[in-house]
C-alpha cells in the first residue's frame, strides 16, 4: 500500500484528536474535583453519605430507578430581582407615581415600560418583584434609589429555567453534587420527576417508605410502579412490629398482617433522604432564602 | 484529496492505482470558516475550559458577577462602584492619583490614619492649599466631593479606600460618617493641610 504511512497518520491524528478532547480533557478539567463551599456557610458540599445510604444507591442502581427518574437539574438563566418587602411612608397609589417619577434615568430608560406596567395590575400586596432581569446596573440603580426613599427591598440572586419552576432544585446540577455518587445516577428520562432534591421536598423517612410500597397511597396520580418486594407482608406476632407501615385503607394488608420494610427499603429510603443538592454553589449561585 | 481511478495505458485486468490531485479550493474555504467558527463558539461558550463555569454563565467574570453579596462584600461592591464614578476620575481606579493634581489613595498616611476622622473632612469639606502625602507636597484644590453622597454612600467609598490596593485600615461605618457631618453642621468650607493636622485624627 503506497499510502500506508499517511492512512497511519491521519487515523492516529483523527483517534489521538477525540481521546485528547474528550478522555484527557475531562480528566484534566474535573479528575481531581474536591468538596465545594456552600455560599454564605462554612459547609462544605457534597457531605460524604452515611453507610446506610451508600448501600442504598446500589439498590437504586439494581432497581432501575435511574430509568425513570432523573438526578440532574436543568438550568436555562439566572436573574437578579428586586423584591419588594415594605413602602415606607409610601401607599401604594403613591409608590407607583414614585416609581414613575425615578424612571427618567437614563439606565431605567430600557425597563421602564416593564416595570411601570408591571406595576399597573398591582394590588399592593407584599413582597412583590419589581423587576426580574440580568442588568446589574438597573439592579443597583433601582436599589439605590429605593433606599433612599425609604422603601425596603431584598436584591436576589435567583435561577431560571422549567425544572427550577417545577421546584425540583433551586440550581442547576453541577459536577461536585456527584462527588460521591458510585456509579453516578444521571438518568435520561423523566417518567417520574427529578430527584436531585427529594431528601428536601419529601424529608419524612416513613413517607418514603409508604410511597415505595404503595405509591399511590400518598400520591393519587402516580404512576410508579409498587416495589412490594421491598416490603415483608407477615402475620402479626404477639406485638405488632413498630416499624410496620401505616397504610390507608386501601392499601392496607388483609387483617392480622403487618408491613415491615426490609433492609433494602430502608437503605434505599436513606439514600433517596440522603439527596439535597439545594445548597447555593459558587458554580451555581443564588441568594438563599433569608434564616427564619 | 480526490481520487482518480486511472485506467487508460495499463493492462485491462491490472489494479487501478489513485494519484494525487489538487484539493478543491472550496473545500479549504470551508475547512477554514468552520476552525474560526469552532473557535469564535469556544470562546463565547466555553467558559475558558474553567471547571466551575456552567452555562449559562459564559465567562469566570460572568459567574462572578452574580453571586449573591451580603455583608461586608456588599459593602466593598458599592464602595468600588461609587469610588470609580465620584472619586477615580482623579484619584485613578488604581488609588495611584494623577501626578500634578491628585495625591495617591494607595499608601496614603492621610488614608490609613488610626481614626477617620480627618479623611472623612476631605471629602465632605474638600481641600485647598499645600498637604504631604507620602513625603512630597501637593498643592490641591479639592471640593467637597462626598458632601452630596448620603452616609452609607460615603462610608461604603471610605471603606473601599481603606481597604483597597494593599491599604488595609479599619472600615468606616455611616455613624461614623454622620458624626463628622452633624459636627462639620451648616458651615463647611475647603480646609488647608495645616488646619487639618490640628484636627484629631
Amino acid at each position: 500500500m503506497k499510502t500506508g504511512i499517511s492512512v497511519f497518520l491521519a487515523s492516529f491524528f483523527a483517534l489521538g484528536a477525540s481521546w485528547f478532547g474528550m478522555v484527557y480533557g475531562s480528566i484534566h478539567q474535573l479528575g481531581s474535583a474536591k468538596e465545594t463551599v456552600i455560599l454564605q456557610s462554612s459547609d462544605n458540599w457534597p457531605q460524604q453519605r452515611t453507610g446506610e445510604a451508600t448501600l442504598g444507591l446500589q439498590v437504586y442502581r439494581a432497581n432501575g430507578c435511574a430509568a425513570c427518574h432523573t438526578e440532574q437539574v436543568r438550568q436555562t438563566g439566572v436573574a437578579d430581582e428586586i423584591s419588594l418587602t415594605s413602602l415606607g411612608k409610601y401607599s401604594a397609589g403613591d409608590f407607583k407615581d414614585f416609581m414613575k417619577s425615578i424612571m427618567i434615568a437614563p439606565e431605567l430608560l430600557n425597563v421602564s415600560n416593564n416595570i411601570i406596567g408591571g406595576l399597573e395590575t398591582w394590588d399592593g400586596k407584599l413582597p412583590r418583584t419589581i423587576y426580574s432581569g440580568q442588568d446589574s446596573a438597573v439592579v443597583a440603580s433601582l436599589g439605590d434609589k429605593l433606599k433612599a426613599a425609604g422603601v425596603k427591598a431584598d436584591a436576589r440572586v435567583v435561577a431560571t429555567g422549567s425544572d427550577i419552576w417545577r421546584g425540583w432544585g433551586m440550581r442547576q446540577s453541577v459536577a461536585a453534587d456527584y462527588l460521591y455518587d458510585v456509579p453516578v445516577q444521571l438518568g435520561s428520562l423523566r417518567a417520574g420527576p427529578d430527584l436531585s432534591m427529594i431528601g428536601v421536598r419529601a424529608p419524612d423517612v416513613n413517607w418514603q417508605l409508604k410511597h415505595l410500597y404503595a405509591p399511590r397511597s400518598v400520591v393519587s396520580h402516580s404512576t410508579m410502579p409498587a416495589f412490594r418486594f421491598l416490603f415483608h407482608v407477615r402475620k402479626i406476632g404477639a406485638q405488632p412490629s413498630p416499624d410496620a407501615l401505616v397504610l390507608p385503607k386501601d392499601f392496607a394488608p388483609a387483617d392480622g398482617m403487618e408491613v415491615v420494610p426490609t433492609t433494602e427499603a430502608r437503605e434505599l429510603a436513606a439514600y433517596l433522604l440522603s439527596l439535597k443538592a439545594n445548597q447555593p454553589l459558587y458554580e451555581a449561585p443564588f441568594t438563599p432564602a433569608a434564616a427564619k | 484529496m480526490s481520487d482518480e481511478i486511472k485506467s487508460s495505458g495499463n493492462p485491462p485486468d491490472a489494479e487501478p492505482t489513485a494519484t494525487r490531485s489538487a484539493a478543491p479550493l472550496w473545500i479549504i474555504v470551508v475547512t477554514l470558516l468552520l476552525i474560526f467558527f469552532g473557535g469564535h463558539y469556544l470562546d463565547t461558550h466555553g467558559g475558558l475550559f474553567d471547571a466551575r463555569v456552567y452555562a449559562p454563565y459564559n465567562s469566570p467574570e460572568t459567574l462572578e458577577a452574580m453571586q449573591p453579596q451580603t455583608g461586608a462584600a456588599a459593602v466593598a461592591a458599592h464602595g468600588k462602584k461609587v469610588y470609580e464614578a465620584v472619586c477615580g476620575v482623579c484619584h485613578g481606579v488604581d488609588g495611584a492619583g494623577k501626578p500634578g493634581q491628585a495625591p495617591p489613595l494607595a499608601g496614603s498616611e492621610w488614608v490609613n490614619a488610626k481614626g477617620m476622622n480627618r479623611l472623612t473632612h476631605i471629602p465632605l469639606e474638600g481641600l485647598n492649599g499645600t498637604i504631604k502625602v507620602e513625603g512630597k507636597d501637593w498643592s490641591l484644590n479639592m471640593a467637597a466631593m462626598g458632601a452630596a453622597l448620603p452616609d452609607a454612600d460615603l462610608a461604603a467609598v471610605l471603606t473601599y479606600v481603606r481597604t483597597s490596593w494593599g491599604n488595609k485600615s479599619s472600615e468606616v461605618t455611616p455613624e461614623d460618617v454622620k458624626k463628622v457631618r452633624d459636627a462639620i453642621g451648616g458651615h463647611a468650607q475647603p480646609m488647608t493641610g495645616d488646619e487639618m493636622m490640628k484636627m484629631p485624627e
